[in-house]
């Protein structure tokens, strides 16, 4: 059962898998394929353990990269000595899951800024053991330049989104003075840790705390540089936030959908009634197409009967059918009243208005008289027919002499053949491409060709054939 | 006896055998007399001028060499960056090194005294251009990134992947103390110029900021009244807590995760803002407060359905469970959203082997329970594992086969319990019923 070319289907992930509880299951081992579908490489047991590859094609992969855990070293660690004393034991766990409040720096009263190795130098320099400001009061200080100087920045406008150029300090001594008064420090102390300040500043051309410094622009390359703030056109969630929104831009957008949808709808209806007035003007041109088609077949039989006076009772029936036929469904379809001007119809049915409307035939006109006018008015209506319009030469019966003259010669009957009325004669036709046939068996009727048997059958009158 | 840590036999070298630090020094009579170890420079100078003059030292970067680690025993590495232990002329150089078998993470400055000096290759090392980049590097460099490309890099292309190694390459900060313990860095941190040069910080435990000297932590401490992660606690059982926290509302907070855990995450990229991220901080609350041992990150809106951006446990606390807690309580948070959720790529190699275990013991588990048939996509309902990761652990396991026409999925009760040894213990458990959350909603 197994075949060589033998491939597994894709797995469907919503098809329902029987799950497979024992190896015994499974019969027909000869498969090759039957190791599994497996994908990608992963943890891997031997051969020997794998119930399923029954047989010794499944080649195992050792993948050397796939370590235990417990083989891949790290860097180390160590315990610190000193934080039993640093860190307090004062936390008290609440009961209730804990909330977070907002971040400190909003609050305002946490000094935010930490003195760095820069800061912490100077000031031992600066002190010199007399102790003239305490770290933490430096700290404080040094804090409020930051958040004060912002506070400038801010009210003159300069604040930028990402950083650009270097940012200046705009505070003064004395407006800062008069703020920290209450700090208790004296003056000239002041103006030194101002003047330390302003120089760091100036150095580093951007503020000293951290939360105050502009992110880097977006178009920054620096892979040193982090945490670029992403455009709102990058952000994931642009249309989520869109549908949030409700403002006059929504409403203007929303007002240019309805217009659109508006159009489009118009644009739509129109479109239908194009195609309709297609289709109308197409069936139309297939049943002209048709009756030409039948006409011109018999009006040869037509002609021909025509010319012997004697031999026109004959013909009767067929006119009878024809004239029939002639004022059949096709009819009314053609009469029937149409929306729009259909011009070869209309054309039409302006000839039947010429000549007696065979429809009001006037009781009193002799039969033979009135099918002469049909087929006369038939005639000069065929021959009025557009120039344009294809010949349909296929409809022209073929004349025996001339395919004599040509070689060819219709098959003689055929022994055995069924026959019920005598010798066939054959005439032939012409069939697609050109060819000549010479049928036996007329496919519409289903019965044999006898040369008075036309091809044409009465429509149906099916209003199921124009939809 | 061959004893590891005496180094005195080993700078002379005129032994062969290089790999087994511990057998030579006893062969070694017919040395010049064994050198005690001294700090970096002092052995026999001699020795050392010899090799100047021979043109060996200083090694030049690229240069592979067999190289002491801390096992005691000499492993081949090679050399990413040296730098002058002081400005003098004939100081001393510490080289920078990669240990060509382990991962990045063990890259370090090591002494001049380390290094085997006669191990050195003498293959030159050109300047080829990297087609993938257009970057110059030497040839071994690009040896080297061919090499580290099998392990846990595979999902980098392999341009990023250059760039990334280019300016990554050294670490910059060596060790940090955060709360209780000191811990050696194991990879670069884009941490702001003015901490280039320092290559030891200290973290506050509970606000994550950062600082130079051990005076600067202790007096902030004084002030910080910060006690646990900002942020909602989401879930508590026991002395395990975990936080969640919106990178918007509590940006410092954020950015210093970002830069503390960049130290301990290759190809985590500090690039945007933390402004789209939820954080979620896992502790250990005691009497001192709730101290961080792991976190994992999160978009707060996913387009590929990533229900997880970059996990770490802190060092110190792994292999005790926490990881694994980590990713079972990411696919909680993805079962209460409804939606089926995946880590983002690449994973680390430990990454990977904490994923696969936990995939294979929940899917496991469920296989051997499971009565009648069962689809994919119901397992990824179940488990919130999307269907891709199902099918490839269930496939790298060789149970789905093609039987009969169709497939199947093999649950022999024998052969999963061996996996699930394979796999590894559990990691600690999540409660859900101790879960209080609502996924985040953007707020108007």
């Amino acid at each position: 059962m197994s075949r060589l070319s033998f491939r597994p289907r894709p797995l469907d992930i919503h098809k329902k898998l029987p799950i497979v509880k024992s190896v015994k299951d499974f019969e027909d081992d000869d498969t090759p394929t039957a190791s599994g579908t497996r994908g990608c490489q992963l943890l891997r047991l031997s051969a020997a353990d794998s119930d399923f590859s029954v047989n010794n094609n499944t080649e195992v992969v050792q993948t050397p990269t796939k370590k235990l855990a417990s083989e891949i070293p790290i860097p180390q660690f160590d315990a610190v000595d000193t934080y039993e004393r640093d860190y307090s034991s004062t936390f008290v766990q609440p009961t209730s899951y804990v909330r977070g409040r907002g971040a400190r720096a909003e609050l305002g009263e946490f000094v935010e800024y930490d003195l760095d190795n820069e800061d912490e130098d100077w000031l031992q320099q600066f002190n010199q053991e007399k102790n003239l400001i305490s770290p933490e009061r430096f700290e404080i200080i040094l804090f409020k330049f930051e958040v004060l100087d912002h506070k400038a920045r801010e009210r003159a406008g300069l604040i930028t989104p990402t950083f650009g150029s270097p940012i200046s300090v705009l505070l003064q001594l004395d407006a800062a003075f008069e703020v920290l008064q209450a700090q208790g420090i004296k003056l000239p102390v002041f103006q030194s840790v101002f003047y330390y300040w302003k120089q760091k500043r100036e150095r580093w051309q951007k503020p000293i705390l951290r939360r105050l410094q502009p992110p880097p622009p977006v178009n920054d390359t620096n892979p040193y540089n982090v945490f670029r703030p992403r455009e709102k056109t990058h952000r994931l969630h642009t249309r989520r936030m869109q549908r949030r929104e409700n403002n006059v831009q929504s409403f203007e957008k929303l007002r240019q959908v309805r217009r659109n949808l508006g159009q489009s709808k118009l644009i739509l209806e129109e479109l239908i009634k194009r195609e309709e007035r297609k289709r109308e003007a197409m069936e139309i041109e297939v049943s002209l197409q048709r009756l030409q088609m039948k006409y011109k077949h018999e009006t040869e039989l037509v002609d021909d009967g025509f010319s012997i006076p004697g031999g026109y009772p004959a013909f009767s029936s067929k006119f009878g059918s024809s004239e029939e036929e002639f004022l059949d469904s096709d009819d009314v379809e053609i009469f029937h009243p149409r929306p729009a001007p259909i011009p070869r119809a209309s054309a039409a049915a302006q000839m039947f208005a010429d000549s007696n409307h065979p429809v009001m035939v006037p009781a009193g006109i002799p039969k033979q008289e009135f099918r002469r006018r049909i087929i006369s008015n038939t005639t000069r209506w065929l021959h009025r027919m557009d120039p344009l319009d294809p010949v349909l030469l296929f409809t022209k019966p073929l004349v025996p002499e001339k395919l004599a003259a040509a070689g060819i010669i219709p098959p003689s009957n055929m022994p055995g053949a069924k026959s019920d009325a005598g010798e066939v004669k054959f005439h032939g036709r012409i069939g697609r491409g050109g060819r000549i046939v010479f049928d036996r068996w007329n496919p519409l009727s289903l019965s044999q060709i006898n040369f008075d048997s036309s091809f044409n059958l009465p429509p149906k009158p099916q209003a199921s054939m124009y939809n | 006896m061959g004893s590891i840590d005496t180094p005195k036999s080993e700078q002379n070298g005129s032994t062969t055998a290089i790999t087994d630090a511990g057998a030579k020094s006893s062969a070694v009579d017919s040395m010049p007399p064994p050198l005690t170890k001294q700090s970096n420079g002092t052995m026999a100078e001699t020795e050392i001028s010899k090799k100047r003059k021979g043109g060996v030292l200083p090694l030049e970067v690229g240069t592979r060499v067999m190289c002491r680690w801390r096992d005691g025993k000499y492993h081949p590495v090679k050399v990413i960056e040296r730098r002058k232990l002081s400005p003098s002329a004939f100081s001393d150089y510490e080289y920078y090194v990669h240990y060509t078998e382990f991962n990045r993470r063990l890259d370090e400055w090591v002494k001049l005294e380390q290094l085997e000096l006669d191990s050195v290759e003498t293959v030159v090392d050109e300047k080829v251009e990297d087609k993938v980049t257009g970057l110059k590097m030497t040839r071994h460099q690009k040896r080297k990134i061919d090499e580290t490309h099998v392990e846990g890099h595979e999902e980098l292309d392999a341009a990023s992947l250059r760039e990334h190694e280019e300016f990554t390459k050294v670490k910059n900060i060596a060790t940090i103390e955060l709360g209780r313990y000191e811990i050696e860095t194991w990879y670069f941190s884009p941490f702001p110029p003015e901490y280039n040069d320092c290559s030891k910080l200290y973290f506050c435990e509970f606000c994550l900021n950062f600082m130079k000297r051990k005076e600067q932590l202790q007096r902030h401490m004084k002030k910080c009244d910060l006690k646990h992660p900002p942020g909602d606690e989401i879930y508590r059982s026991g002395t395990l807590s975990m936080f969640e926290v919106d990178g918007k509302k509590n940006k410092v907070y954020g950015q210093n995760l970002c830069y503390l855990a960049k130290l301990f995450l290759d190809h985590k990229t500090l690039y945007y803002d933390v402004d789209l991220f939820l954080f979620y901080i896992l502790c250990e609350c005691d009497d001192r407060g709730c101290h961080m041992v792991g976190y994992f990150s999160k978009e707060k809106h996913s387009e590929e359905s990533y229900n997880l951006a970059c996990i770490l446990t802190l060092p110190p606390y792994q292999r005790k469970g926490y990881g694994k807690f980590l990713i079972a309580f990411s696919y909680e948070l993805s079962k209460k959203e409804g939606k089926v959720g995946t880590p983002e790529r690449p994973l680390s190699d430990l990454g990977q082997l904490s994923y696969r275990g936990y995939w294979i013991r929940v899917l496991l588990d469920i296989l051997k329970k499971h009565k009648g048939n069962i689809s994919i996509k119901e397992l990824s309902d179940m488990t919130a594992i999307k269907a891709e990761d199902i099918l490839g652990t269930l496939q790298g396991l060789d149970l789905i086969q093609y039987r009969k026409g169709q497939h199947v999925i093999c649950a022999d009760p024998k052969v999963l319990d061996r996996h699930l040894k394979a796999a590894g213990r559990g990691g600690l458990e999540v409660d859900v019923s101790k879960l209080i959350w609502t996924p985040y909603r953007e707020q108007g």
